[in-house]
């Protein structure tokens, strides 16, 4: 469905990914690990549109996308859930989530898919006249998929969903990403918590330096010492 | 009498005061939607007047057309501003620090100033003073003890309908909520497939639309020179009396201006009647830099 194809990067003259290649396919979820600063989230800038590729392609369905403007591939169906609380502070979480759907006209199938957002996101109905930014972290980061949802994506990209979240949260969260994915929705998640990025996972890519330097299913990556040893805590080494 | 005196100048500060208000909600859009302070405001709101002029007593059209026409012709200003010199300014930047690149974007804004009042001399018609007839004319108005030139009424009225008109565009409309969720955080409208760079032209385009219409509305009541953008000091001092932010704010703080400056004419003195928006400016920054009725900004973290 999505094949990055060596895909280089940079700011300036600083390299941030250096030959990153990655497949998702159909109704996978995918989860792309690595530390802090490794090029995650350049990686999914460059599938966004926001920041452009300075070499190697990126396929969607069959299509080069990577010269294509931002909304061009919102429209393509891929949608980035970007880390840290992108919301619009200012405004309602009903205008938030209904924004979401910014590009389908169609007023009467939106109001159908807010209904669905609202049974997937109780809280959200509740809160739905309240300004955005009054919301609890949790809350914020489930309007934002929330929003990204009403935008009727194929492909869903979530930056580090779990940031800033307490356990309870992150598990609620990730209950969540499981049911966006049944719904038939590819998934390709960003993390820093290899773990439950695993758990949820059926394929993961490991970043290191701007560079992927491990991929493999993800249960065979949760069981690889070196990834215990740099992103699990070490526990299967530990005596 | 003097409370007479006081209350005469009380309407007509609301009266200016209204001017002040619309180019000082140009500025906001531009500021709220692209983070650029647009010193290029007083220009616009010149060249919408000399095009209004032009429109009405070299075209010979009617008024109602001539307000279409200096509409649509300022939003293209806007708009091909925006669309030419500052994307290809903020395309060329690069730097970590987003205020940094600003200045640049800043900067293209005193060159558009500066370029409108150089383009408008040139233009034979402009160089003797002129002045733009009114909206509406006749007889003055009584209410009471105050009297309104009917050209004030109109200023009131077409006030009023603008700021109710953009409330309902900002409010209830699909590219009305899209712009204010551009200015908010552009990175994320550009993630649900919001056209960020027509949001800053849609901006651009309104922003000096309105501009546009307070030169036709302050034109008859001042000597059109090419300098006359000057004025734009006042929708400063006006934004930011209603913290840069807001299009209420932008209305009470041109209303408080327009009257504060006929007080400080009437109890001090008419020479510092020019002094006072800078006076503003100051105390408002200093004591309550979120102006009225701003907030204090949602930090990011």
């Amino acid at each position: 469905m999505l094949r990055i194809e060596g895909l280089h990067a940079s700011y300036g003259k600083v390299s941030a990914l250096e030959n990153v290649s990655l497949n998702v396919e159909a109704g996978q979820i995918v989860c792309l690990l690595g530390a802090n600063g490794a090029g995650k989230t350049t990686t999914l800038n460059c599938v966004s549109g926001l920041v452009a590729a300075a070499g190697g392609r990126i396929v969607f369905e069959d299509e080069d996308i990577s010269r294509l403007r931002v909304e061009d591939i919102v429209r393509r169906g891929i949608i980035q859930v970007p880390e840290g609380r992108e919301i619009f502070t200012a405004m309602s979480v009903e205008d938030n989530l209904m924004l979401g759907a910014w590009q389908h006209k169609n007023n009467q199938r939106n109001r159908e898919q807010l209904a669905q957002v609202y049974d997937l996101f109780p809280r959200l109905r509740e809160r739905h006249a309240q300004f955005a930014g009054t919301l609890s972290g949790g809350e914020q980061q489930m309007l934002m998929i929330g929003r990204a949802l009403m935008a009727k994506p194929r492909l869903l990209m979530l930056d580090e969903p779990s940031l800033g979240l307490s356990p309870i949260l992150v598990q609620q969260v990730f209950d969540i990403i499981k049911t966006i994915h049944k719904s038939g929705i590819a998934i390709l998640l960003v993390e820093q918590n290899a773990r439950v990025a695993l758990d949820v996972s059926s394929y993961g890519y490991i970043l290191e330096n701007g560079e992927i330097n491990l991929h493999g299913p993800a249960s065979a990556l949760a069981e690889n010492p070196q990834v215990h040893e740099a992103y699990l805590g070490g526990a299967a080494v530990r005596h | 009498m003097m409370s007479d005196l006081l209350l005469q100048a009380a309407a007509s500060g609301v009266v200016t005061g209204c001017v002040y208000a619309l180019v000082a909600l140009s500025l906001v859009i531009v500021y709220k939607s692209t983070d650029v302070v647009n010193f290029a405001g007083g220009e616009l709101l010149m060249l919408g007047g000399y095009i209004g002029l032009l429109a009405l007593v070299y075209f010979e059209l009617s008024y109602p057309l001539m307000f279409v026409v200096v509409i649509v012709a300022m939003y293209a200003v806007g708009a091909l501003f925006e669309r030419i010199p500052l994307t290809t300014v903020r395309g060329q930047r690069y730097s970590k620090n987003a205020e940094a690149d600003l200045v640049p974007l800043v900067v293209a804004t005193i060159g558009l100033g500066y370029l409108l009042k150089g383009a408008v001399r040139v233009v034979p018609y402009t160089e003797e003073v002129r002045r733009l007839p009114p909206l509406l004319e006749g007889a003055p108005i009584f209410i009471g003890d105050v009297i309104l030139l009917k050209q004030d009424i109109a200023i009131i009225a077409v006030t009023v309908v603008v700021m109710i008109a953009l409330t309902g565009f900002f409010g209830w409309t699909r590219t009305g909520k899209a712009l204010r969720a551009t200015s908010q955080n552009p990175r994320a409208a550009a993630l649900i497939g919001i056209p960020v760079k027509s949001m800053r032209m849609i901006a651009w385009g309104l922003a000096a639309g309105l501009a546009g219409i307070a030169g036709i509305l302050l034109s008859p009541k001042l000597l059109m020179t090419p300098d006359m953008g000057n004025v734009v000091m006042l929708a400063f001092a006006a934004a930011i009396i209603g913290g840069f932010s807001s299009l209420v704010g932008c209305v009470v703080g041109g209303i408080i201006l327009g009257v504060l400056q006929n007080f400080v004419g009437i109890l001090i003195s008419p020479q510092a009647m020019a002094v006072t928006p800078f006076v503003v400016i100051m105390l408002i920054l200093v004591l309550r830099p979120q102006g009225l009725f701003g907030e204090l900004a949602f930090k990011k973290v």
